[in-house]
């Protein structure tokens, strides 16, 4: 299903790109498509400011990444994850006050984490509840809404909840590895390294797979960063040869994180294009016009949040200029969903999560984030 | 692969070129939030950084002396030619728009489409009963606190005290409000724009009649009449994209003279109105200059105002 989507939304963009770089080009008046000059420019400040707002985070999510992949070992995330799945659940939810990153940068590092042996539903968890559930958001919050503390409690609060119900549900349902193993099988075919033979199937994060590992780190002692998709056998060789590990795991970060940059910056890129597209061809009175309904207020706020898809830092900034218009409930609406579930992070979450899983994300999220702010609407302000 | 490397680290350093060009050209601020320029300018370290790397790859691959680095190789660029045009298009996109289009400021265009707010912030809860727009009552809590006093009609207040009711909420509000009520003259300050609108919307009455000095940008909305215009500000929490619109109404007979984005310093008084059924405050200008557009045209919201005293 994404797969088709993707498949005709970057030819789709393609095109859009370059009949703009040909208009820039050859110094053409956009406003023959309909468009003016000044709503390309609005557009570019858009796009040009979504980009690098995200690039900060996204770096340090690539980074983070490729450290873990390098000097953590599979061993190691595996005994210092929780087992039983109530402490795994709160760590999850709860991981974000350590780790107050946003969403952009956490989807590497939670895949990262999936695949050295992290329970999945931990790592989703991490991902709903991260952007809402630390410091950060919870100080902005309560600054944007100053007369209105309790919208910073209940945003935690409904946040919390949202977040263990899903991942109580995941913990349940979830059986096989949420991450797309497409990839996998790229990675096997292009490859021609030599893997030990001990990865047979090679799908992440089933139990067996976990097994392997560990039966394989007690086959090669000596290597401390021999992880189970088998690490390069060059960097081992490479291990060998020079004599210095060092270099080439400096080399290796680099790698990691350039390669990984370019795969998480294209959903990015496509998320900010989109939402720069929107922003600047939908005006707020119109939505605002469709959304002003008492019952569709909830809702049209949800919508609204995931079109905007702005960083959970800043979201409360702009909620609160719609408290005149908006309701309590749906503000809290807006805030809680806008933070876990929105266009630019859905696009990520479809690169490296099965769309099935993702689906099923965003349906609870959103069944689950509306019916709370009906309840906190109606048992709190 | 050689093409891959190469494309890559042009890119990567592109971007770090587009963040170094935007800082040097003091254009950053148009895009970001000072808060947030630090960070940004060390991602374009983080982004050189990983651009030398692949230009250093490309030379490795060229010299032979390369063998394919990892490992976890699930990034192996797709075969499909048509595919990484696209891909690589999608990264070039921003870097062509970044360079090659001159940088503007944001102004009216995407005032009208954010939605222009004549109120302040309008999330605090106004503790008067006589002018209260449905609007506002929609953003009241339920629990307004008892504390918090009433206008009552006509009768002018005495003390400070009665003239600014707070709530434990408002409380910083009606402090400043205390103090800009002391003034002769209230200018309204870049650094507390919006907390100074939201105070003086707070508190509409004591003000009205006071001298008010305000600069901004010219934004004008359909409902507007010949002689009205909008002076506001952009304010921007952490990029352009949350930027959303703060201004007062201006009344001026020749307000046609000036013309959208015009950049002006306005001095007059505050006087009420109604725009589309609400209770707006308006200044009533007597002079008005053409100032040229800040360095820093945006404004932040001021996140000590409440702690100073």
């Amino acid at each position: 299903m994404s797969t088709v989507a993707l498949r005709w939304a970057t030819p789709l963009v393609t095109l859009v790109c370059m009949g703009l770089m040909l208009l820039i080009i050859m110094n053409r008046d956009i406003s023959l498509l309909g468009l003016d000059v000044s709503s390309l420019q609005s557009f570019k400040i858009m796009f040009i400011s979504l980009i690098l707002e995200a690039f900060p985070f996204i770096l340090l999510g690539v980074l983070a990444s490729s450290l873990l992949q390098v000097f953590v070992s599979d061993k190691m995330i595996q005994r210092l994850t929780p087992k039983n799945p109530i402490g795994g659940i709160l760590f999850g939810s709860l991981l974000g006050i350590l780790f107050p990153l946003c969403e952009c940068g956490m989807i590497p590092v939670v895949r990262r984490l999936i695949r050295k042996g992290m329970p999945a539903y931990i790592g989703i968890v991490f991902i709903l509840a991260g952007p809402i559930l630390n410091p950060i958001v919870y100080t902005s919050t309560y600054t944007a809404f100053r007369s209105q503390p309790q919208i910073a409690y209940s945003r935690m609060g409904l946040a919390f909840a949202v977040t263990v119900i899903i991942g109580l549900l995941l913990y349940r349902f979830m059986r096989r590895s949420p991450l797309k193993d497409a990839h996998v099988h790229h990675e096997y075919h292009n490859h021609d390294h030599d893997h030990h033979g001990h990865h047979p199937g090679h799908s992440h994060g089933t139990r067996s797979q976990h097994e392997h590992a560990y039966i394989s780190s007690h086959h090669h002692p000596a290597h401390s960063d021999h992880h189970h998709h088998g690490t390069g056998q060059h960097s081992h060789d490479e291990h060998h040869r020079n004599g210095s590990t060092r270099r080439s795991r400096f080399a290796s970060i680099l790698a990691h994180a350039s390669d990984e940059f370019f795969e998480m910056g294209k959903y990015l890129l496509f998320g900010a294009l989109l939402t720069a597209f929107i922003q600047v061809s939908l005006s707020r009175e119109t939505l605002i016009g469709i959304g002003d309904h008492p019952v569709l207020s909830n809702l049209f706020m949800m919508g609204f949040a995931f079109i905007l898809s702005i960083c959970s830092t800043s979201d409360a900034f702009v909620a609160s200029s719609f408290s005149g218009t908006f309701n309590a409930g749906s503000l809290l609406a807006f805030l809680v969903f806008g933070a876990m579930i929105d266009l630019k992070n859905t696009l990520m979450l479809f690169s490296v999560f099965r769309a099935r899983i993702v689906l099923w994300i965003i349906v609870l999220t959103f069944v689950l984030v509306l019916a709370g702010s009906y309840l906190f609407q109606y048992f709190f302000f | 692969m050689i093409f891959h490397y190469l494309i890559r680290g042009i890119i990567l350093s592109g971007f770090a070129f587009l963040i170094v060009y935007l800082t040097k050209s003091d254009q950053l601020g148009l895009y970001i939030a000072p808060r947030m320029e630090t960070y940004v300018k060390l991602s374009a370290v983080g982004l050189y950084a990983a651009a030398v790397y692949q230009f250093y790859l490309v030379f490795r691959t060229w010299s032979g002396s390369h063998v394919e680095p990892d490992c976890d190789c699930d990034h192996t660029p797709s075969p499909s030619i048509m595919k990484n045009t696209m891909i690589y298009g999608l990264f070039l996109l921003p870097l062509c728009l970044g360079f090659l289009l001159p940088n503007t400021v944001m102004g009216s265009t995407l005032a009208a489409k954010k939605g222009m707010s004549l109120n302040g912030s309008v999330n605090i809860t106004r503790p008067a009963a006589g002018n209260t727009s449905g609007a506002d009552q929609a953003a009241q809590i339920s629990e307004t606190p008892a504390g918090a006093g009433i206008y009552n009609g006509g009768s002018t207040p005495q003390s400070a005290d009665e003239m600014f009711p707070s709530d434990v909420y408002t409380e910083s509000y009606a402090a400043y409000a205390k103090k800009l009520y002391a003034q002769d003259s209230i200018e309204v300050t870049e650094k507390q724009f919006i907390e100074t609108l939201t105070t003086l919307d707070l508190y509409r009455q004591p003000f009205l009649g006071k001298q008010v000095v305000l600069s901004g940008f010219v934004y004008r909305e359909p409902e507007m009449s010949s002689s009205q215009f909008a002076l506001s500000r952009f304010a921007m929490n952490c990029c352009s994209a949350d930027a959303l619109p703060y201004g007062l109404m201006v009344s001026y007979m020749q307000a046609e003279k000036y013309k959208d984005d015009a950049w002006l310093k306005i001095t007059g008084t505050l006087e009420l109105t109604q725009y589309n059924g609400n209770p707006v405050l308006q200044i009533k200008a007597s002079g008005l200059e053409n100032i040229p557009a800040p360095d820093s045209p945006y404004v932040y919201p001021d996140y000590d105002f409440g702690f100073d005293s």
